[in-house]
């Protein structure tokens, strides 16, 4: 086969795959829909956190009372966000425990 | 502390030991520093790598040995996690995927070892210290062939109660030849006692009819009752059991000790003892039921006050109508049932025996079985009152709450004692006609106290473990607290005993139902199949050897032997002509090493856990000492 | 294999959790050929996700990843899972399973476990791993230890950004990966389905799921376990460490009219083992047990109960007949206590719910096994053939006959497998 039918070909088939994406994406319309509506706030409300933890430890029901956000929603990002090794544990505070961001170098920034 | 790399380097060491230390996500990492002993580890002589994984024995753990082997990088293994008994196979048999020889590995037992029992600074360093120590023994492992012997597909099990009967007919089954090993004239065993049995009420009899049809009747399977082991040798695989067959007429049984006897063995009328050559043995020894001691509720005390076994058979033998029930011509208006009588004793609240020793357990069928008699005797003599005084109702199976709730519908009276006060059981005073008077401060009322005038009494009596002492010296059994025989592990080998090719069946190894020592039957049938069905087994090359060059033949080790027929003298050929040298047995063998320390010449060792590997560990665990001095 | 295809094999084990897995490991040690199904995309069935089990405390995974990886190493055995059974027949000396494997939009071939997609997906969801109380991500490995290590992809909460196929090094991601159908012809079956909850929901007496930090059993194991969701116990509702737990017995079980009549038989048990493992992590908290019976009725389970007495954990016998929600996220329980009290309000900053065990999966429609009154599967035998269903052939092992503890469920697992080889042997194969 002549490197300009590999080509064509290749092209074909991207030209296809483009077209099958297009019907699954028609297909699943309203889960992208709501998955995107999602991720949408959930990106909202980590830019919100994060800002707020800056370089300092706090506790839960302490971020919610600054971002003004529920506390047990603070507390699912932020066990989430540790077990993807962006936030650590520090020390108690009364009953609470406190959190911290995990300082990264750029490049290791889980994208 | 000093560099231990700095230490002599021993050319014969392998320079590629792996070591793989296990967090057991929590159980170990929570109290050992483990990465610190990681870091400790890269240094050690011949350490290649260090790693850690949450649980060394998942599937990405066991990938990471795999992947050192199949690299290149490693060529010993040392896996730090829990006690070998547990794991060492798992870690073995990913080396063998691996492609290498399963016993170029050793195990430091960092959890049972340490973390369950030390904490903080103390509990690394041990750790650190026994990784040392199985690091230095890994440097100087060999790789081993495995034992080979022949299994005969041939087992035996002793005990002809409900589990014993199970396990011989599925083993035969299964195309093993069984031989049943029973003590009394009888099979069925303490089932035979019963009449029908809770939750649903089957006729036991029947039962053990059905069992015992399938084993007369099968032809692989032969029955020896009035029969006791009295000897015991071998090893698995090939095990003897010297079987002595008594007189029927020189039995101790008596039949009429509340036995039914549903079949007697074909035996012959002379005393006979016999060897029995066998692959492997199920032990469904059975329990003996609890025995009051005098006084305890009134037993002995009063003739009114029965056992649930002595209760079961008058009632199994009544024959009157009406709506109260008669016992020996005697009306019983109203009768109560204590619980937990010689189950879940308590120290310091209950009595102990005179060897000092207490029930601690849960007999498991009591409560169902006293409830499902209180159940028979409400639905046949609806005005006989039933008192049920519990410390806490236990049906827990299929079936058996439904017992409870239909007790309660039939209007039995439960009455609720805690362990520290129990009821007693007196002579009635009250001037009435009832023999006895029960005092209960119920717990369901706010623990007012009650009077209850009762004509009869039964004690819903536990089970104890079967007395097998001869058994248990004999085959070396592990017996537990409770004593009943103890399993290696109740999940990982639950039918299993730490003597290899002995199985556990039914209540010989803790109370159980009929339906559950069925199942606990098969489950060491399975395992006995799984051992013998290929007609040879494979055991660990952990035995003697004996270097044929350095032995003088003084037989020092054949006289320090401690497995009969391990060691012989042999005359060997060699160059001075004829020589007395000694023989190793493998199979026979026990790697205790008692040869060894005897040895004048060190001709013999043990293949897996030598001198030099000895000495190797305890370089390590004093090497840093040692150079700091 | 292809879609279409026909599998044989001795036996087919349906469901891949503790019982199903000792069933085939009994059955392949004896060199019998075994093929497991299992629904969830990992076989290890409710024991993986334990965080450790009574009586010995053995942590969960220690003993149930070794029987994992011995039964997907097993050369008799092969493992299919993200399956589901469309129907099963048996007639004279064979078992046909029609199966159809899920699409999990990896391909189990390719992929290699190394959680890059994972990583780089950007959608949070709910861990149902993790009881909720944290987030996964629309494509990941469903947990550390699961078996298989595939990844697998969730339509529902997927954008179709393309980030995880991008960055899959093995091309292993396929948004278009179909359902597979495949039929497994075997002489006997051993069904081992397992188990599951009730659920808080439906329950309005303990607050229908809507009060804050009242929490399931299962979801107390996954606070416990060693990779739970916080890594140490902390209330849900605002991370707080609690000071009292409560543990409600019963709740759902042995009464009619809140679920289930009969006894869920291990609850008690694991009640007092998760009042252990908390009064070791939290030791100043007050932990307590709502009970109505203590059914400690195993080896060495009444010492385990007398141990967690004297470590004093507090035993309170009594039926809890309500649970509401109290102020700063305290749940207030209230109960009849039988010191004389009466009725009787406590507030504990978490409360634990022993719920009713219901089979996890019902032959109706798929198999002809008859089912007894309680929905479990029906023995015929059941004192001395406890594994024999009503289909010659066909045997049952653990919880799918009623609610078994994990001891009980090996035993009969083991038992199973011995009926199912005899019934193989007798077969003539």
């Amino acid at each position: 086969m002549s490197d300009k039918n590999k080509k064509k070909n290749k092209n074909k088939a991207e030209q296809e795959r483009k077209e099958d994406m297009k019907r699954l994406r028609e297909e699943r319309k309203s889960s992208i829909q709501r998955a995107a509506t999602m991720v949408k706030t959930q990106r909202k409300d980590l830019k919100v956190l994060m800002k707020q933890m800056g370089s300092e430890s706090a506790t839960a029901p302490e971020l919610a009372q600054a971002t003004g956000m529920d506390v047990a929603q603070v507390i699912w990002y932020l066990a989430t966000l540790k077990q993807y090794g962006e936030v650590v544990e520090g020390a108690k505070n009364g009953s609470y425990f406190t959190y911290k961001l995990v300082v990264k170098e750029p490049e290791e920034a889980v994208a | 502390m000093t560099d231990p790399k700095k230490m002599k380097k021993n050319k014969e060491k392998s320079e590629k030991i792996g070591v793989y230390i296990c967090y057991c996500g929590g159980n170990i990492s929570d109290h050992v520093d483990v990465e610190k002993v990681r870091e400790a580890a890269e240094k050690f002589p011949g350490v290649a790598v260090a790693r850690t994984n949450s649980f060394m024995c998942s599937d990405p753990g066991q990938e990471l040995i795999i992947e050192d082997l199949k690299n290149g990088v490693v060529d010993r293994v040392v896996v730090a996690s829990c006690a070998p008994s547990l794991h060492e196979n798992t870690f073995r048999s990913a080396i063998t995927r691996a492609g290498a020889n399963p016993y170029i590995y050793d195990h430091a037992n960092i959890r049972e070892q340490v973390s369950w029992v030390l904490h903080g600074d103390k509990a690394t360093y041990k750790a650190e210290k026994l990784v040392a120590a199985a690091t230095g023994k890994a440097g100087l492992l060999e790789p081993l062939d495995p034992i080979r012997v022949n299994a005969r597909k041939h087992a035996t099990v002793i005990g002809g109660g409900i589990a014993g009967l199970k396990a011989a007919r599925v083993l035969a089954d299964r195309g093993l030849e069984v031989v049943l090993i029973e003590k009394t004239p009888f099979l069925g065993g303490n089932a035979a006692g019963l009449d029908t049995v809770a939750p649903l009420g089957e006729q036991c009899s029947a039962l053990i009819a059905e069992l015992a049809k399938g084993v007369l009747e099968h032809t692989a399977i032969t029955v020896l009752t009035r029969s006791e082991v009295v000897g015991f040798n071998g090893y698995v695989g090939n095990y003897n059991l010297q079987v002595k067959t008594t007189l029927s007429s020189s039995s101790a049984f008596d039949k009429a000790a509340g036995h039914v006897v549903p079949f007697e063995g074909d035996n012959a009328d002379t005393p006979t003892e016999q060897n029995v050559k066998t692959g492997a043995v199920v032990l469904a020894t059975g329990f003996r039921s609890y025995q009051p001691k005098t006084g305890e509720y009134g037993f002995d005390d009063h003739r009114e006050v029965l056992t649930l076994p002595e209760f079961i058979k008058q009632l199994s033998e009544v024959n009157c109508s009406g709506d109260i029930l008669e016992l020996n011509g005697r009306k019983i208006r109203a009768m109560a049932v204590i619980h937990c009588v010689g189950s879940r004793q308590i120290p310091g609240i209950h009595e102990e025996d005179e060897n000092g020793y207490l029930n601690e357990y849960c007999s498991r069928t009591c409560c169902s079985s006293i409830l499902h008699a209180a159940n028979t005797v409400k639905e046949q003599f609806p005005k006989t009152n039933i008192y049920d005084l519990y410390r806490d109702i236990r049906t827990y199976g299929r079936g058996q709450e439904e017992l409870y709730d239909r007790a309660a519908r039939n209007r039995v009276v439960f009455l609720r004692f805690e362990a520290g006060n129990s009821p007693t059981v007196s002579a009635n005073d009250d001037g009435s006609d009832y023999a006895l008077k029960v005092t209960i401060e119920d717990g369901l009322t706010f623990s007012e106290e009650i009077e209850v005038p009762v004509d009869l009494v039964v004690l819903a009596t536990g089970m104890e473990a079967g007395d097998v002492s001869d058994l248990v010296s004999m085959m070396k059994l592990p017996v537990g607290t409770d004593k009943f025989l103890q399993e290696v592990h109740p999940k990982l080998a639950p039918v299993e005993m730490s003597v290899s090719g002995i199985f556990l069946a039914g209540t010989a190894q803790a109370p159980m139902n009929i339906s559950e020592a069925c199942n606990g039957a098969a489950a060491a049938a399975v395992k006995t199949a799984s051992l013998l069905s290929k007609g040879y087994l494979e055991l660990d090359p952990y035995v003697a050897a004996v270097d044929q060059d350095l032995c003088r033949g003084t037989g020092a080790c054949v006289d320090a032997c401690l497995a009969d027929g391990a060691l012989e003298m042999i005359d060997a050929e060699t160059e001075n002509g004829t020589e007395k040298k000694a023989r190793v047995v493998p199979a026979l063998c026990l790697g205790c090493g008692a040869c060894v320390a005897v040895c004048p010449t060190g001709a013999i060792d043990l293949k897996g856990w030598s001198l030099k590997q000895y000495e190797a560990m305890v370089d390590m665990i004093v090497a840093d000492e040692l150079i700091d001095i | 294999m292809t879609d279409g295809q026909t599998i044989t094999c001795d036996a087919l084990v349906v469901g891949g959790g503790i019982a199903g897995l000792q069933s085939a490991l009994d059955l392949a040690d004896q060199d019998f050929s075994v093929v497991i199904i299992e629904k969830d995309l990992s076989i290890g069935g409710k024991m993986i996700r334990l965080s450790k089990v009574f009586p010995t405390l053995d942590c969960s995974s220690c003993i149930t990843t070794p029987k994992m990886a011995s039964a997907a190493h097993h050369k008799n055995i092969t493992i299919y899972t993200w399956c589901d059974l469309k129907e099963l027949t048996s007639n004279k000396g064979s078992v046909r399973a029609r199966v159809t494997q899920k699409p999990r939009y990896v391909d189990q071939d390719k992929c290699i476990g190394c959680r890059k997609c994972e990583y780089s997906c950007p959608v949070y969801v709910p861990d149902p791993e993790q009881g909720g109380f944290c987030a996964t991500k629309a494509i990941r490995i469903p947990f550390s230890n699961a078996i298989p290590q595939t990844a697998a992809l969730d339509p529902e909460s997927c954008m179709l950004c393309g980030k995880c196929e991008k960055i899959c090094p093995t091309g292993a991601v396929d948004y278009f990966q179909k359902p597979f159908d495949f039929t497994i012809e075997a002489t006997t079956t051993i069904l081992s389905t397992g188990f599951e909850m009730t659920t808080i929901e439906g329950k309005p007496q303990y607050g229908d799921g809507k009060v804050p930090n009242v929490v399931t059993a299962l979801q107390m194991e996954r606070l416990l376990a060693p990779h739970g969701p916080y890594n140490r116990v902390l209330r849900p509702s605002d991370g707080m460490e609690p000071d009292s737990i409560a543990f409600v017995q019963c709740a759902g079980s042995r009464d009619k009219s809140m679920g289930i009549p009969y006894c869920s038989r291990f609850c008690c048990m694991y009640a007092i083992k998760q009042a252990m493992l908390l009064s070791g992590a939290l030791p100043l908290a007050d932990i307590y047990i709502y009970y109505m019976d203590i059914r400690a009725f195993g080896k060495g389970y009444e010492q385990f109960y007398q141990t967690a007495k004297a470590m004093g954990i507090g035993f309170i016998k009594g039926k809890v007949g309500r649970i509401e929600e109290a102020e700063n996220g305290s749940v207030a329980v209230r109960f009849e206590a039988q010191d004389g009290t009466g009725v009787t309000t406590e507030n504990h900053d978490l409360v634990v719910l022993s719920l009713g065990v219901l089979p996890d999966w019902s032959p109706e429609g798929i198999c002809s096994v008859s089912t007894a009154e309680d929905h479990f599967i029906q023995t015929v035998q059941p004192s001395i053939g406890p594994t024999l269903t009503s289909r010659q052939g066909i045997f049952v092992a653990g919880a799918a006959s009623g609610p078994k503890d994990i001891v009980d469920s090996i035993s009969e697992a083991g038992a199973a497998a011995m009926e199912a080889s005899n019934y193989i042997i007798a077969q003539g194969k």
